[in-house]
């Protein structure tokens, strides 16, 4: 008996599982960036219209450091542009999911360098702290600090409040939206956010069906539902209406009906599922429903 | 694998809510006691094939007269989580005819508490209403029924209003009784009725809906 009720005390006050770092779904093992020379499985595929020329292409590392920690990290970062115009170009920072590492995004990030007309806006798209070949492990307070180091870097070539978007992908939502609530160095223009997070709570309490606290389960803090409260800046929302990971409903809608500030748009995307909405929705008119927001029609 | 992983842990939330077997289905005899460990859960697709998630409880249970019996249990996959999860509740015999056919129910209170920084303390109750008979070998018996939770809280998070009150369970099992131990078997279709997805975890479920489980749970009487 006394042998039962010792492991039924070391089971109950041992702390040691959280599902916070479930949700990164990391990869690096990789040794290089292989962009359009990627085989493995991504959402979609563009085709040869869309390549990117190489002198418009500088993959780069940034030293990304929280207030917490004593030395930076090295996170990998790629820039989508002309170097020497950021100081006029209007630029998107593409803060991408929870996948893998940047291959699996470069098609995203290559649609979105193809907005407007080829190469119109800069895209800087960057792999968080243990994704691909950044140093580290992820975290969401490193998430964020990766996000603001890609912030300080456009600041420090020029870019300017008024010509920055913010773009968030699902994971992305959290730092897309958290840096657009409370801007640094930069205050994004405009926030997109593509099939959000509403946040750890929505998701413990879809998982659950019950009213749980997320603090069962996890000790991330990402509440974009909340967070969107304090943007004022112009929104847009896109989601799949067949989002099979992050429920329109739940997530997406709760951010959408929070947000109070000057312009929302939002575009449902039929059958799509997670992954899915600029196919979907037609690569064609994503592009230029982009332009739309983003120039501000 | 590392994937495979993930998707277990995150199964266990939706699980969550059905980590047991129904308990003590035919009630102890007066001042009789039992300890059980019970081990199992909702079905999900892990690598390619069905397993249930690991759930495991231990519980201990005393008759208080020959028709109703007390339990309490501690959940040991919550405690994992730095949850202490308990359920106490009473199986109460309704009636036993002379053919081997019983009623039982079992109403209990579920309770989970964090014990990390956010030191949250919720209770869900929940309910058994089960019919059995000795199928083959009395005592042996066979039993089937209804589990439910229940949610009461009229908003959820973000002000969203809490639609979902009643997390129904239906469950078959069969319990082999010997003199000092019971094996007991039972499959659950947990949720039934409830779309399962969307959703991170791959569940088997019944046409999209709720998720299989299986659970085993040993007895020791004394």
């Amino acid at each position: 008996m006394k042998t039962i009720l010792y492991f039924v005390l070391l089971f109950g006050f041992s702390s040691c599982l959280k599902l916070d770092s479930n949700l990164y779904n990391n990869d690096n093992t990789i040794k290089e960036y292989l962009l359009d020379n990627y085989t493995g499985e991504q959402d979609f595929i563009l085709d040869d219209s869309y390549t990117i020329p190489s002198t418009l292409i500088h993959r780069f590392s940034l030293a990304s450091q929280t207030t917490e920690e004593t030395s930076p990290f090295n996170i990998q970062a790629i820039y989508i542009g002309d170097l020497n115009r950021i100081n006029t170009d209007t630029v998107i920072l593409y803060c991408h999911g929870n996948k893998w590492h940047m291959d699996f995004y470069w098609q995203r990030a290559k649609l979105l360098a193809h907005t407007g007309s080829k190469n119109r806006f800069g895209v800087l798209m960057f792999d968080y702290r243990g994704f691909g070949l950044s140093e580290g492990e992820p975290t969401e307070e490193g998430m964020y600090a990766d996000t603001k180091a890609c912030l300080e870097w456009l600041k420090s070539k020029g870019l300017s409040d008024e010509r920055l978007v913010m773009y968030g992908f699902s994971l992305g939502s959290a730092p897309a939206c958290e840096l657009t609530a409370s801007p640094g160095v930069l205050k994004p223009e405009r926030i997109i956010l593509e099939a959000p997070f509403g946040s750890a709570e929505v998701m413990v309490q879809d998982a659950s069906q019950l009213n749980m606290p997320a603090a069962y389960f996890t000790d991330l803090k990402i509440d974009n539902a909340e967070e969107i409260k304090k943007v004022n800046q112009p929104f847009l929302w896109i989601h799949g209406l067949n989002d099979l990971f992050l429920n329109y409903k739940t997530h997406g809608e709760v951010v959408y009906k929070n947000y109070k500030g000057v312009f929302a748009r939002k575009h449902m995307v039929d059958g799509a599922d997670h992954g899915e909405v600029p196919e979907k929705m037609g690569f064609e008119t994503y592009r230029k429903n982009m332009e739309l927001f983003i120039t501000g029609n | 694998m590392k994937r495979g992983i993930q998707l277990l842990l995150t199964a266990v939330l939706f699980g969550l809510f059905s980590c047991a077997p129904s308990r003590f289905v035919k009630p102890l005899e007066k001042n009789q006691k039992a300890i059980s460990f019970s081990f199992g859960g909702p079905g999900i697709m892990y690598s390619g094939a069905p397993i249930p998630i690991p759930f495991s409880t231990l519980a201990y249970a005393q008759g208080i007269n020959s028709s109703i019996t007390a339990f309490g249990a501690l959940h040991f996959t919550s405690s994992l989580f730095g949850n202490l999860q308990a359920d106490l509740g009473a199986s109460c015999q309704l009636f036993e005819l002379e053919s081997g056919l019983g009623m039982s129910a079992a109403p209990a209170l579920q309770l989970a508490y964090s014990v990390g920084t956010a030191k949250t303390l919720r209770a869900w109750p929940s309910g058994d209403i089960n019919v059995y008979y000795h199928l083959f070998k009395k005592p042996s018996y066979l039993y089937g029924g209804l589990n439910a939770w229940f949610e009461f809280s009229k908003y959820k998070a973000h002000n969203e209003l809490q639609t979902r009150h009643v997390i129904p369970n239906l469950q078959l099992g069969y319990v082999f009784v010997k003199p000092k131990w019971q094996h007991q078997f039972e499959f659950k279709f947990i949720g039934m009725g409830i779309p399962n997805t969307p959703g991170v975890v791959d569940y088997v479920g019944l046409n999209g809906k709720g998720s299989i489980g299986f659970y085993y749970n040993l007895i020791r009487t004394f």
